[in-house]
């Protein structure tokens, strides 16, 4: 019907490679504003007396953000639950930026301005979440005041219990965490988002199953492997805290679990890294090269977007 | 019928104790109805696909109203099937009091003409305007689509055409005495 077709206007309004080849052999800014007057992003960038990346980039995100909400408007379930699915994962970056944002004691308004669109709260939500605090009290405030209303307020509270069921055991160790702790409340929300969506793709069935699960689980394998290489050399390392905390911050789905995760959350370093990841090929050929390679000419992160683009292609 | 309580009734009792006259006017009811439940869902299909495709792609917007015509071709179908019928469909003479052999053939005739009719159109609508759907999706990536397709589609509205050509010849003979 309608979305479909919508879909598939904008589906052939990306650039394709030829387009991405006229644009390599242009010499100066003029010839690429004139390469891309033609396709659907030249009503956005002929206005502009200079071109950089920068404008080129926001212009882009601007276009992407209209496509996607006149699409959202015009959709009916469970396609628009599907498509705020997609916004939450956004709304997250935006609150974890805005908190992060404080501790280092920026402006309000940069920091809004420098929020995905695709993420945004109403005006007067934005402004006030700057102003909690950053540990597990601020947390918990901050829950009851302002994310109760919003789509994500169920991963918050999620957290919130689990990390108020374990605080008669991690107490000590909550002032050693202080510093990781928005790094750690971006990974469980990440793991809980994640799981949602995984679970809902899957309530679906059909072709939607088919190819999102697939996706969702490189990701979360890809979340899991990071947080195990981000944490080597952190408090979040030492063996007691490896089982307990960091072991929660896996996600339940994707090939790695729940074998692959038990394995992980017993290494400490690299190469036992590289052994955990041996019955995985895939993985064990991305970590093979990382090990090897200097980070100069391999960054691990760029391989696993290159995997998540492949996929996203098929 | 209702005095003889002592014998069975039977399947054939109950359909033949039914009036001819009411079942011709359900035959011209379906004959109609069910046309234009096949045309308008099969408008449906095709026009919300048609609209979402020229939001990208506007050069398709006057060729792809043929498929809205084939699709309102069935209800045109069903229309003329239908007067034909009511044509059919009148008192009699008034003259006997009781049901005859022919208007019992006649009130068969024209029901069946009119189911016929109408299930036909009903499938044809549908069949037209998910082919008509998918015309105008192809023709917004690709012009050189559309005018393959559109053979599709008017196989598809033949189906209408052969239930039409049954009904008349199904109702044919029948009359009310």
């Amino acid at each position: 019907g309608f979305p479909e077709a919508l879909v598939r206007g904008m589906r052939s309004g990306f650039l394709s490679d030829q387009d991405y080849h006229h644009l390599t052999q242009c010499d100066t800014l003029e010839d690429v504003k004139m390469n891309l007057a033609e396709t659907d992003y030249g009503a956005g960038v002929l206005n502009e007396p200079t071109l950089t990346p920068l404008i080129m980039q926001e212009r882009a995100t601007e276009k992407l953000v209209t496509d996607f909400n006149y699409l959202r408007a015009n959709a009916v379930e469970p396609l628009g639950k599907f498509m705020d699915f997609i916004t939450y994962e956004y709304m997250i970056e935006n609150v974890m930026l805005l908190l992060r944002g404080t501790i280092s004691g920026r402006n309000v308004n940069e920091l809004i301005a420098q929020c995905h669109p695709l993420g945004m709260f109403k005006e007067s939500t934005m402004r006030t979440i700057p102003t909690f605090e950053a540990n597990a009290r601020g947390y918990a405030e901050l829950y009851e005041v302002v994310l109760v209303d919003t789509p994500v307020g169920p991963y918050f509270q999620q957290y919130l219990d689990s990390i108020a069921s374990g605080v008669s055991v991690a107490g000590d160790v909550r002032n050693v965490l202080e510093e990781v702790q928005i790094e750690i409340l971006k990974h469980s929300l990440m793991k809980l988002y994640l799981e949602d969506f995984y679970f809902f793709c899957k309530s679906l069935g059909g072709e939607t199953a088919e190819i999102m699960c697939p996706i969702l689980s490189a990701r979360a394998d890809r979340n899991a492997i990071n947080i195990t290489l981000n944490s080597f050399g952190t408090p979040l390392n030492d063996p007691t805290m490896r089982e307990t905390e960091r072991k929660n911050l896996y996600p339940s789905i994707g090939d790695l679990y729940p074998a692959g995760l038990e394995l992980l959350s017993k290494v400490d370093d690299d190469q036992k890294l590289g052994a955990a990841l041996n019955a995985f090929p895939i993985y064990r050929t991305i970590f093979d090269k990382f090990l090897n390679l200097s980070p100069d000419e391999f960054s691990i992160d760029d391989e696993f977007y290159r995997k998540e683009v492949h996929l996203c292609e098929l | 019928m209702m005095m003889m309580l002592q014998q069975a009734m039977s399947w054939g009792d109950v359909l033949m104790g039914i009036d001819p006259h009411s079942y011709a006017a359900l035959g011209v009811a379906f004959a109609i109805g069910l046309s234009v439940v096949g045309a308008a869902w099969g408008i449906g299909l095709t026009g919300a696909s048609l609209v979402g495709a020229a939001v990208k792609a506007p050069r398709i917007r006057s060729k792809n109203l043929i498929s809205i015509i084939f699709c309102e071709a069935v209800a045109i179908y069903g229309v003329i099937m239908a007067i034909i019928l009511l044509n059919k469909f009148n008192s009699g003479s008034g003259k006997s009091a009781t049901v005859t052999y022919q208007d019992h053939f006649a009130g068969f005739a024209i029901f069946a003409s009119g189911l016929t009719v109408g299930l036909s159109n009903l499938a044809c609508g549908i069949c037209v305007g998910i082919t008509g759907s998918g015309c105008a999706l192809a023709d917004a990536q690709e012009s050189s689509m559309f005018v393959k397709i559109l053979i599709v589609e008017i196989f598809g509205s033949a189906l209408g055409l052969f239930g039409v050509i049954v009904g008349i010849i199904q109702s044919a003979d029948g009359s009310f005495q």
